[in-house]
Order: structure tokens, then C-alpha cells, then sequence
């Protein structure tokens, strides 16, 4: 059983710092001030369920917090979607990150904060505008004619055959040569 | 004469001219060396062993004289103050107001350290910020990096870049799903996508770092031009730190540019492609330039290799010209660190070149392609060549010896004659070989100060001459083991290019070099026993030979590469005053860096704990179209090995599967952070306590 003393708590105080430190949020009173709070949630919530740890309860409170903040970001509806909230997250860390980090979980960011926000979406690409590269035929001339009559005639089989039968005679008159003129 | 203000007005039997002359010399002093020979033939007849050594002779000799040839035309356009036809020549003068036409940037990359990648970038972007004229360039990544760390790095990299010069919109990244065809693939994906938006595409390579001022003047000669299909500029090798690399850097200074100058002399409008440091005409480019298949059984028979020298002819055969602006500054690229690394590099470049072979004989292909195709294929053929020839040369002078033992005769009748034949071709093969070096050196003398001065400048081509002449017979070795291995059809793949580490261990110069150490000491003994006259004239290929272990050693080493540039030796104009555009290429000191466990998989430690990378990741990829029950347990596998056993205990596809899918990612941040200590391996713990990567 833990209780809100044990070590385990500030392991989970500690993360979640780093976590927030991560975020970039400052200043460091804001960056504490969320720690504590959540932290606080957290061991609410562990009372109800002791056997979680209390890092997976405290960081999984602020993932989800800071998840469905940045779903909303880039989007004023609908569920918390991981998707989106990548999306968000990389466009508070392009935008606000910086510039605004009073804004880090605000639930209505000033107005420049969200001007800023809307243009960091960026690009991987321009549009796109498709061509299709169409490969011609090549005529290799007489060279690839050739080539191919040679693959079709060739096989490892004749030339191990041809192989063999030069050996035989190779030991044949070799032989000959022992037993008639040595 | 009219003026040669635009690339059309090129007269029409211009090159038919050139290329007469250039055939005539090259020939003409082929013929003299073959007459020489069969004068010491004729002298008893000719044996059988004389008719092969001939037939083998011709080529041999052909080759050294057509690269003699080249350098002599080149030394004597340069001396006479440059070409009339120079493609840079038709820029408008006063340069237009007007923006160039669009112009794409092509990075294609393959697991390259991105630090010194986006640094290049970040300053060519820069410098092209300073014409005025960025606006009309583009710049694209695009990857084709199949190590899990790298590709990361690459991301975060290429958003900082962005960040740091307000660029987004301006540089794009683009990582390929399947990278099929190497750097041609990864081309023709990006024609695929987006060539239509521009009308001009410059392809780097990942060493590659471009003046803006060239980049303009690149794409403003194409506007002027619009006959012209490609455009290739004359890379200049800069920042050797080791031996081989600051040999070369000279070697391209001294002899370079006669080279240079002498094969725009003689193509002129029908020039090469090297794949790199060049523009291209992107209509025409994909239209023309797709590469067709090669006559072959497998797929892997049929898929050209080596691009360029393809292309070009592609689009010389289209109707459009290919120059090369020889003497366009502000185009630089690195060589290769080591001996092995070159040779890893000169492998594929065998099999590629051996593949053009096709072409050769391919109707519709320009007399000047087909000429460009030759001087590849006899570039790696010529070696076996030669081997056979020395052997044939050695097995026929000891016969000769025997019988003249046996014969009471002169021991040699060739240096008993009237005239000594054969040291007027020792005399014509010493001066086909070193003459363009003395010629290439008495014009870098008139710009001596640029190279540390008069005296450096001499000690500099006297260590460069002796180098080339240790290093030749190695080259010789792998050469032939290329072209066998290649007859073989035993295939390289595309690898990374190792540009940074150069020292190369003596266990590895012993593995890899014990070949020709072991042909060195056989040859010497067997020269030596069998044929001791010839022993003294074989010394600079066995020397070579013996000496290759320590040779790709000492050619490695950077100790002494940077004691050379601290002695002012093999030093080149960059380095006495280094341009904009190639400062702060290097790295800082790797002072504060991530713990080395972590260092190790530094670019999976910030995907998985920086909520700033993860994120970028994740918004680069695409929505998975199907989950299934079957791949979501295999993912949650797959993050579970990880976290729990570290990331050594997934293989590098199975990581790539992972990082591929933008949930799994999702959920190996969010497993990261909210899993208790004791739960995760050392690695994340390790990692966790450094939450700041950047």
C-alpha cells in the first residue's frame, strides 16, 4: 500500500516536473504550481485505486490533460484525438513554446498566441502535382539480341556436361599416355 | 566570328571539329606508341605471346593517350585565356532583375550524419538569402535514411533549420515508405510529386555545399538557354583533414582543371552528368530522362546503377545539350576519407560504368555519350588489361632470356638495335603519364600565393606525383578484383558513404589489404627468381603492392593530413581563406553531450521522452489506413520489448515498423513517461533524466 508520504511520491513529483520542463512551461512558479496540482489530483484518484503506481497515476492525469489541450489547439471540437494532439503539440512547440509559454494549457490563448499558432502548421511538402514519369523502350541494337539468344541457349547444365567430358578426356589420354609411352 | 552569346548559336560542325582534332592527337599518338612497339616485335618475329601483348597493348596505351590528350587541349585553352564556348559565358550581362525561373534544391540523403548535412544546407540557404534572389529556390530533403536514429535526427533537424531561419515553406523534408533505386529513385519520387511546380532542378549530394551566387547564376543560364538540358558544374574537393583526402583536394587543383577545360573542349554541348553540383531542365528531364530498363534476366540485371552518365545521353539524345562549366567556382564537395571508403565507392562505380556498356552500342546514342561511355567502361576494364599484359610481358621476356642463355646471343636484342625503341617508349609512356601533371603545375604556379606559396606549390605536386604512384598499383589490384567480382554477377548495394571517420585501424588494413600485399611479396619473389633484369622496372607496381597496409594507413590518418596543412603542404585556396558558405561546417565539440548509452540511440531517447520530436514525428506521417487486432498487438509487442529491454533488443526493421506507425509512436511517449521506474530499462530511466536533447 502507498500512501501520500512515501517515497514513491516524489518520484512522481519529480517526473512530472521533468515533464513540465519538457513542455518548456515556465516560469518555474507556473511550472510548480501544475505540478502540485496534479500531483494532488493524482493521489485523490490513487486512493480509489491503491495499487497504481503513483508515476503511471500522476503523469497518466497529465497526459491526458496536456493531451486534450493540444487536440484543441488545432481543433475546436470533437474527442481528445493522440493524433491531433501530436499535431497541436508540434505547433505549440513551434509557436507558443517560445513566445508564449504563460499560454501552456490556457483554455482560450490570447489572440496573438493563436495567430502565431496557425501559422507554425508546417509543411513536410508543397502541394502536391502529380506527373507520371513514363519510361520509353530502349533499343540496345544488335548487342541486346545477341544477349538474348545467348540466354536462351545458355545453361549450367551444357557447361558442366562440356566440363566433364574435357576431364574424361583429359585422364583418358593421360592415361594413354602412362601406360603406351611413359 | 559571331559571338557566342546564347548556347544555340554554337556553330554546328563546332564539336564535329573539335571532336576530329581530339580523335586525331589521341590517336595519332596511339599509332606512334603501337609502331614503337611493333618495332621491338619485328626485330625476331612475331611470337604468339607478342600478338597478345599487341592486342592487349593497344587499348593500354590508347587510354593514356586519350587522357593526355584531354589534359594538353585543356592546358592549351587555359593558357590561351579559356574557351570561346563556355556555357557560363552566355549569362546576360548586366545580370537580368528579374527572379530566375524555379528552381528545386535536391538533397537526396542515406543514413548521412545530419549535422554536417544541414549545416551545408543551412549555409547555402544562406548565401542564397544574400543574392536577393532566394525566393525562387526550394530546398528538399529528401530521405531515403533507413536507420531509426538517423531518420529522427534528420526530423528534428531539418524543424530546428526552420525554425532558425523562418524557412518553412522553403525547405521541405520528405522520407520515402520503400526506398527503391537509390538516389535515382529518390529523384525521380520527388519528379513524381512535384516536378511540375519548377522548371529547374539542382541535384546535391549530401557533401555537397553550393554558393548562392552560383546557384543563381545556374539557374539564370538555363533561362538564357533553353536548348540546354543540364548544366554540370566542376565540384572542387575542399576540408581534407586526412592524407587522401587533402591529396586529392591538390590533385583536383593541379590537374583538374586542365582535365576539365579539355573535355569541354572537346564535347562541348555534348557533355557528362555526374549526379551531383549540377542543374536540370526538369521538363525535359521527365520526359526523356526516365531510365529505361537494361537487357538483362533478373530485375536486378535490369536496373541501371550508375544514373548520370545515362541521363545525359537521354538527353542529348532528346535535342537538349549538356555543358559543363568547367570554371564556375562555389561548388564544392568532400572526398573520401579513407583508401577503403574510395574503393567502396570505385566498386560501385565499376559495376555501374560496366552496365553502360549497353549503351555503347545503343542506336541514337551521340557519338560524344558514346565516347563519355567508353572512357568509363576502359576506366575499370583497363585494369585486368594490364595485369595480363604485365604477365604476358614478364612470361615472354623470360623466355626471351632463356633462349638467349641457351642461344649465346645478347641478352636483350631490343637494346642493341639501331634505334632504342624501347626507350623512346618508356620516354612517351613516362611523358603521357606525368606531362599533364607538370603542365597542370605550371599554371597553379601563377597562382602560387593561393597555395601557400612557390615552393609549397612544388613540394606539394612532387608528394602528390609520389603518392599517385604508390596508390596506382592498389587501385590496380581492386580494379581487376572489381571487374572479375562484377563479371561474376556478384552485385553492391547503395551504402552510406562514410565521410567522416578516417583512421583506419590496422586490423582492417590487414584484412583488407593482405590481397595485395600478399600479390606484392609473390610478384617479388617471382620477379625475382624468374626474371631479376625486369625486377627494376616492376619496383613501382610491387612497391605499392608491399606497401598497401601501411599506405591505407598513412593515407588515413588525419594526425598527419593535418600536420601537412600546418606545414602549408598539399594546402588549397579554401583553406588559406575559407569561403562563407563553407564555414561552421564542423560540429561543435561533443562537450555536453547525451551520456553514451544514450548517445547511442540519441535520436530513439528524444523520440520517445521529447514531447517536441515525438510530436513532429508523428505530424509527418500518415494516419494509418487499417489497424488491425493482429498489428496492434504486434506493435504492443514491439513497445514493450523496448521499453522493458532497450532499444538493442529490437532489430532495426522492427524499430522502423514501429516508428512508421503514428499511434504506436504516440502511445511509446506517453508508455515512456508514465511507467514507474522499476518497469523501465535503464536506457529510458537514463533517458528521462535528460529531458533536454537539443
Amino acid at each position: 500500500m502507498i500512501t501520500s508520504t512515501d517515497p514513491a511520491w516524489d518520484e512522481a513529483c519529480e517526473r512530472l516536473e521533468k515533464f513540465l520542463l519538457a513542455h518548456r512551461v515556465a516560469p518555474r512558479e507556473r511550472m510548480l504550481t501544475l505540478a502540485l496540482e496534479w500531483l494532488r489530483e493524482a493521489q485523490t484518484l490513487h486512493a480509489t485505486d491503491p495499487a497504481r503506481d503513483p508515476i503511471t497515476a500522476a503523469l497518466s492525469l497529465a497526459t491526458a490533460r496536456t493531451d486534450e489541450w493540444f487536440s484543441r489547439l488545432v481543433a475546436d471540437s470533437g474527442p481528445a484525438d493522440p493524433l491531433r494532439a501530436a499535431r497541436g503539440r508540434a505547433a505549440y512547440f513551434s509557436a507558443l513554446a517560445g513566445k508564449f509559454p504563460i499560454a501552456f494549457l490556457d483554455p482560450s490563448p490570447p489572440s496573438e498566441a493563436l495567430a502565431a499558432l496557425r501559422s507554425a502548421l508546417f509543411q513536410a511538402g508543397p502541394e502536391l502535382e502529380f506527373q507520371s514519369l513514363v519510361r520509353k523502350e530502349m533499343d540496345y541494337g544488335a548487342m541486346e539480341d545477341i544477349a538474348h539468344e545467348t540466354w536462351e541457349q545458355f545453361s549450367w547444365g551444357h557447361v558442366l556436361r562440356a566440363f566433364a567430358l574435357w576431364v574424361a578426356v583429359f585422364f583418358a589420354a593421360w592415361a594413354a599416355y602412362l601406360k603406351f609411352f611413359a | 566570328m559571331k559571338p557566342f552569346a546564347r548556347a544555340a548559336d554554337l556553330p554546328s560542325d563546332a564539336a564535329s571539329f573539335r571532336q576530329a582534332l581530339f580523335l586525331a592527337t589521341g590517336g595519332g599518338i596511339t599509332i606512334a606508341g603501337v609502331l614503337l612497339v611493333a618495332s621491338l616485335y619485328r626485330l625476331d618475329g612475331f611470337s604468339v605471346l607478342e600478338v597478345l601483348q599487341m592486342a592487349l597493348f593497344i587499348p593500354l596505351f590508347g587510354q593514356i593517350a586519350f587522357g593526355f590528350t584531354i589534359a594538353f587541349w585543356g592546358f592549351v585553352v587555359l593558357l590561351a585565356g579559356g574557351d570561346r564556348y563556355q556555357i557560363m559565358r552566355t549569362l546576360p550581362e548586366p545580370p537580368d532583375s528579374a527572379p530566375p525561373g524555379a528552381t528545386a534544391i535536391l538533397l537526396p540523403i542515406f543514413n548521412e550524419d545530419p549535422d554536417r548535412t544541414f549545416r551545408g544546407l543551412e549555409n547555402m540557404f544562406r548565401s542564397l538569402e544574400a543574392t536577393g534572389a532566394g525566393r525562387a529556390f526550394d530546398f528538399f530533403i529528401l530521405s531515403d535514411t533507413n536507420q531509426p536514429d538517423r531518420w529522427i535526427e534528420e526530423e528534428a533537424a531539418w524543424v530546428d533549420l526552420c525554425e532558425r531561419l523562418n524557412a518553412f515553406g522553403r525547405v521541405f523534408y520528405r522520407k520515402r515508405r520503400v526506398s527503391i533505386h537509390g538516389k535515382s529513385g529518390n529523384v525521380a519520387d520527388f519528379c513524381r510529386r512535384w516536378g511540375r511546380r519548377y522548371r529547374y532542378a539542382i541535384i546535391l549530394d549530401a557533401d555537397s555545399v553550393m554558393a548562392g551566387e552560383t546557384l543563381v547564376r545556374l539557374a539564370r543560364v538555363m533561362d538564357a538557354n533553353p536548348g540546354v538540358g543540364i548544366v554540370q558544374t566542376s565540384p572542387q574537393i575542399v576540408r581534407g583533414n586526412s592524407v587522401l583526402q587533402r591529396f586529392l583536394q591538390f590533385a583536383t587543383r593541379s590537374v583538374g582543371p586542365i582535365f576539365a577545360a579539355g573535355s569541354n573542349f572537346w564535347h562541348l554541348g555534348g557533355g557528362n552528368y555526374w549526379g551531383h553540383n549540377a542543374i536540370l531542365r526538369l521538363q525535359p528531364f521527365m520526359e526523356h530522362c526516365v531510365l529505361p530498363e537494361l537487357p538483362g534476366r533478373s530485375a536486378a540485371d535490369r536496373h541501371i546503377l550508375s544514373h548520370d552518365t545515362v541521363e545525359a545521353a537521354l538527353m542529348k539524345q532528346a535535342g537538349y545539350q549538356v555543358w559543363f562549366a568547367y570554371l564556375e567556382g562555389g561548388s564544392y564537395e568532400e572526398g573520401p576519407p579513407n583508401l577503403s571508403e574510395s574503393l567502396k565507392r570505385d566498386r560501385r562505380w565499376c559495376q555501374g560504368n560496366l552496365q553502360h556498356f549497353w549503351f555503347l552500342f545503343a542506336p541514337g546514342t551521340q557519338f560524344a555519350n558514346r565516347i563519355h561511355i567508353f572512357f568509363g567502361l576502359m576506366a575499370y576494364l583497363t585494369a585486368p588489361m594490364l595485369v595480363v599484359f604485365i604477365a604476358l610481358g614478364a612470361l615472354d621476356h623470360h623466355q626471351k632470356e632463356v633462349f638467349a642463355a641457351l642461344s649465346a646471343q645478347p641478352a636483350d636484342p631490343t637494346w642493341t638495335g639501331g634505334i632504342p625503341s624501347s626507350m623512346l617508349l618508356l620516354g612517351l609512356t613516362l611523358t603521357l603519364l606525368f606531362l599533364p601533371k607538370f603542365l597542370g603545375a605550371g599554371l597553379l604556379l601563377r597562382r602560387a600565393r593561393e597555395f601557400g606559396g612557390t615552393t609549397r606549390v612544388v613540394a606539394g605536386m612532387l608528394l602528390e606525383t609520389l603518392l599517385s604512384i604508390l596508390l596506382a598499383p592498389i587501385l590496380l589490384y581492386f580494379y581487376t578484383r572489381f571487374v572479375v567480382l562484377t563479371a561474376l554477377g556478384l552485385r553492391v548495394g547503395w551504402k552510406t558513404q562514410n565521410r567522416t571517420e578516417s583512421a583506419i585501424p590496422f586490423a582492417d588494413a590487414l584484412k583488407t589489404y593482405a590481397g595485395p600485399t600478399f600479390v606484392g611479396l609473390a610478384a617479388t619473389t617471382f620477379a625475382a627468381w624468374w626474371v631479376p633484369s625486369l625486377l627494376a622496372y616492376l619496383s613501382p607496381i610491387l612497391a605499392g603492392l608491399v606497401l598497401a597496409i601501411p599506405l591505407a594507413m598513412l593515407t588515413s590518418s588525419e594526425r598527419v593530413g593535418n600536420w601537412f596543412r600546418r606545414t602549408g603542404l598539399l594546402l588549397i585556396p579554401e583553406e588559406v581563406s575559407t569561403p562563407e558558405v563553407l564555414q561552421n561546417l564542423d560540429p561543435p565539440s561533443p562537450e555536453g553531450a547525451a551520456p553514451s548509452g544514450v548517445r547511442h540511440f540519441q535520436g530513439l531517447a528524444r523520440l520517445a521522452t521529447d514531447p517536441r520530436t515525438n510530436a513532429i514525428h508523428i505530424a509527418m506521417l500518415r494516419r494509418s489506413k487499417s489497424r488491425g487486432r493482429l498489428k496492434e498487438s504486434y506493435l504492443a509487442s514491439l513497445r514493450q520489448r523496448l521499453l522493458q529491454d532497450g532499444p538493442d533488443a529490437l532489430p532495426r526493421r522492427e524499430t522502423m515498423a514501429l516508428l512508421w506507425d503514428p499511434e504506436a509512436v504516440g502511445l511509446l511517449h506517453r508508455e515512456v513517461w508514465c511507467s514507474p521506474n522499476h518497469s523501465l530499462h535503464p536506457f529510458w530511466r537514463s533517458a528521462l533524466r535528460r529531458h533536454d536533447f537539443s
